[in-house]
């Protein structure tokens, strides 16, 4: 039975994964469009240099070929995560600090923070079908963020976003790999 | 012995300065005065060239006998004209900053005990900036000195934040002594005091003002605080550059005049430096306007609804959007209105309050750049615009007549309404029929319309209003539509 049974397991992974590169291919273009549109309402310079965001992991990663199947999951579900957190305290600073005004950009930042709500969870059935643990949230317990100022509240919103769309990227590439019948995608034991 | 040199500081007492040839430098002195013939004259040795003594009413005579290597006396008369007033030097109490408006508090006293009540006394404040404590400005401030002490208190406020670079402030008075013949001079300015600018405060940095709402047409400074060994490449004000101005090694500043109003989040202030991004959101926009037509009514008597034209939209948004508060004077109950700040319909209710007919109603309205108000006093009996008439149906009919019933929601029950149905035809012009009626709670209501042709198609429908003290019409009801009977045979 083992047999039928890896070979379901796989059917259902590549079914998993197919899903998860078309919603993040999805995403990463409402990202795309959702920072355009920052940029312009909040009157920031595109080119403006961020530093990087407190508590978001950068997509960019060393020998991204050598990881293993898990590490990419567990990767992606910590970094979409953290964009969970962000984005909903983006939309609470937006609708402090606009109200009812251009209601058309805190409804674009809603609709991608479901988006990254739905991703985050895909990738927890993706670990799940591994059984593999997932793993608790640290968001509870977690001191609040310090408060910024409105300036540096428009460039940590810049950055999350061109951030969010580096991984909107990434993750399309990770879930092909994941995709692959191929030993690379073996998820190792989990150290 | 020369130059015998003497100054008052509070028209009492008087210092006695002299100079001494170099021979004579180091011995004792014996100092004598005598006021006029009938004082003895007064004595007492010193080693120092100075000795205080009274001021005389008319004229001294002082003679000075120096020891040292060779005895040397001298005489002089002092006349009340040769001795010169220079008040004494005032102190700075205090120097209190209010960063959030760039204000300054000085507080000082007028050391008025020392002079005779009702005199004249003139203050020159001064105001310092920069590390090159460039003088700002200079202010007279007046006042009348009362024989006692008195702590004055003058405000200053800067045309840049108090946090951009260190301010300085001194001051130094003049006593119009009018019954004073001697030459009379400003005294000697007070030690400065100082508030420290962030750009004294190691490892700080930013801009300021940080995040401030100002008025349309303002003339804005902006600094940006920085390291010391950090570059500024520019500064901006939404998409423009402006030239900078040094303040400091460490703070540079730009002047943005007449500032318009910003968009909705906020115009950013940019100082870019050699490897970082400092900033500020200025949100420029009006005060709110005095509310215009205010008027309120009520549909059931349960709530009162109040309406009323805002004016200009202030252009700010969020948490700095304009607030708006109705205060009934008579209750004293106050209720803050939920007003969207997109559309434009203002609206904002009241409960109606047992046993109150008369409602004395002021409607609060700010945002942080100022505040307004309308009130209004109205007696809410006279204020009544029943619900738009409901379930309206056909309940009897003939050939000549129809009775229509309808629902009106709302406690009219010490209310008489006034109601019109509109009969229309297409064979007749469109007919209003009005009949009263006691109001009842939330109840339904009946009219006989009489007069109809037979076998018509007619079309109904309904309003009403009080009948004593017409206010508005409600709404129209939706219509119904009726044919009559034909008639009988004659």
């Amino acid at each position: 039975m083992a047999t039928a049974d890896s070979s379901s397991t796989a059917l259902r992974r590549r079914d998993l994964c197919s899903r998860g590169i078309r919603l993040a291919g999805k995403m990463r273009t409402d990202v795309v469009n959702l920072l355009d549109a920052y940029v312009e309402q909040q009157g920031l310079d595109a080119s403006a240099s961020v530093a990087a965001v407190e508590g978001v992991p950068l997509a960019a990663v060393e020998r991204w070929d050598e990881q293993t199947g898990t590490q990419r999951l567990l990767e992606n579900l910590a970094a979409y995560r953290a964009f969970r957190a962000l984005l909903a305290q983006m939309l609470e600073e937006q609708r402090e600090q606009l109200g009812e005004a251009d209601a058309g950009l805190g409804r674009a930042l809603a609709a991608v923070l479901l988006q990254v709500s739905a991703f985050a969870y895909h990738l927890e059935e993706l670990l799940r079908l591994e059984s593999r643990g997932i793993p608790v949230e640290e968001g509870d317990g977690l001191p609040p963020p310090p408060r910024l100022s409105l300036f540096e509240q428009k460039l940590r919103g810049l950055g999350v976003l061109r951030e969010l769309s580096q991984w909107a990227t990434r993750s399309v590439r990770d879930l092909r790999q994941l995709a692959k019948p191929s030993p690379a995608t073996d998820l190792a034991e989990s150290p | 012995i020369q130059n015998l040199k003497c100054v008052t500081h509070d028209l009492h007492k008087m210092l006695c300065t002299w100079e001494i040839s170099s021979g004579r430098r180091h011995g004792q002195t014996d100092f004598c005065y005598t006021t006029n013939d009938l004082n003895p004259q007064v004595c007492f040795k010193t080693k120092e060239r100075r000795v205080e003594i009274p001021i005389p009413e008319s004229s001294i005579t002082v003679t000075i006998k120096s020891s040292g290597t060779a005895f040397a006396t001298k005489e002089f008369v002092i006349h009340q004209k040769d001795v010169s007033f220079v008040p004494v030097t005032p102190h700075i109490l205090s120097l209190v900053p209010d960063f959030p408006t760039s204000t300054l508090n000085l507080k000082w006293s007028d050391n008025g005990s020392l002079f005779p009540y009702g005199l004249d006394a003139l203050w020159q404040i001064q105001i310092l900036r920069k590390e090159a404590m460039e003088v700002v400005t200079q202010v007279t401030y007046y006042s009348k000195l009362a024989h006692e002490d008195i702590i004055l208190s003058w405000n200053w406020t800067s045309d840049m934040p108090l946090e951009c670079t260190s301010h300085y402030v001194k001051i130094r008075c003049y006593v119009n002594a009018t019954n004073f013949v001697g030459p009379k001079d400003w005294s000697d300015w007070s030690p400065s005091k100082v508030i420290p600018g962030k750009d004294t405060e190691p490892g700080e940095s930013g801009v300021f003002p940080l995040d401030p709402v100002v008025a349309v047409g303002s003339d804005l400074t902006f600094c940006c605080v920085h390291e010391e060994d950090q570059r500024i490449t520019n500064m901006t004000y939404g998409s423009k550059s402006y030239t900078m101005m040094k303040l400091s090694s460490r703070s540079h500043a730009i002047r943005v005049l007449n500032a318009s109003v910003s968009n909705t989040s906020g115009t950013n202030v940019v100082c870019r430096l050699e490897n970082g991004l400092e900033g500020s959101v200025v949100f420029v926009g009006y005060a709110p306007d005095i509310p215009q037509n205010l008027s309120c009514e009520t549909s059931n008597f349960l709530l009162i609804k109040c309406t009323w034209k805002p004016g200009r939209p202030s252009g700010l948004y969020g948490e700095r959007r304009t607030k708006y508060s109705l205060f009934e004077r008579t209750s004293g109950k106050n209720v803050s209105c939920e007003v969207s700040e997109v559309n434009r319909d203002h609206v904002c209710g009241f409960p109606v309050l047992p046993d109150q007919k008369t409602y004395d109603f002021i409607l609060g309205v700010s945002n942080p750049i100022g505040q307004a108000q309308s009130s209004l006093l109205v007696d809410i009996t006279q204020r009544v615009r029943p619900r738009t008439p409901e379930k309206l149906t056909i309940v009897g009919n003939n050939s000549t007549s129809i009775q229509l019933r309808w629902f009106i929601n709302g406690s009219f029950a010490d209310t008489r309404l006034l109601c019109q149905t509109e009969i229309s035809s297409s064979h007749s012009d469109r007919r209003l029929h009005n009949v009263s009626m006691p109001g009842r709670k939330s109840s339904t209501y009946t009219a006989q319309l009489n007069a109809l042709h037979p076998d018509t198609k007619y079309q109904f429908r309904v309003r009403c209003s009080a009948a004593d003290h017409f206010w508005r019409w409600s709404d129209w009801s939706r219509g119904v539509e009726q044919k009559t009977s034909e008639a009988p045979p004659a």
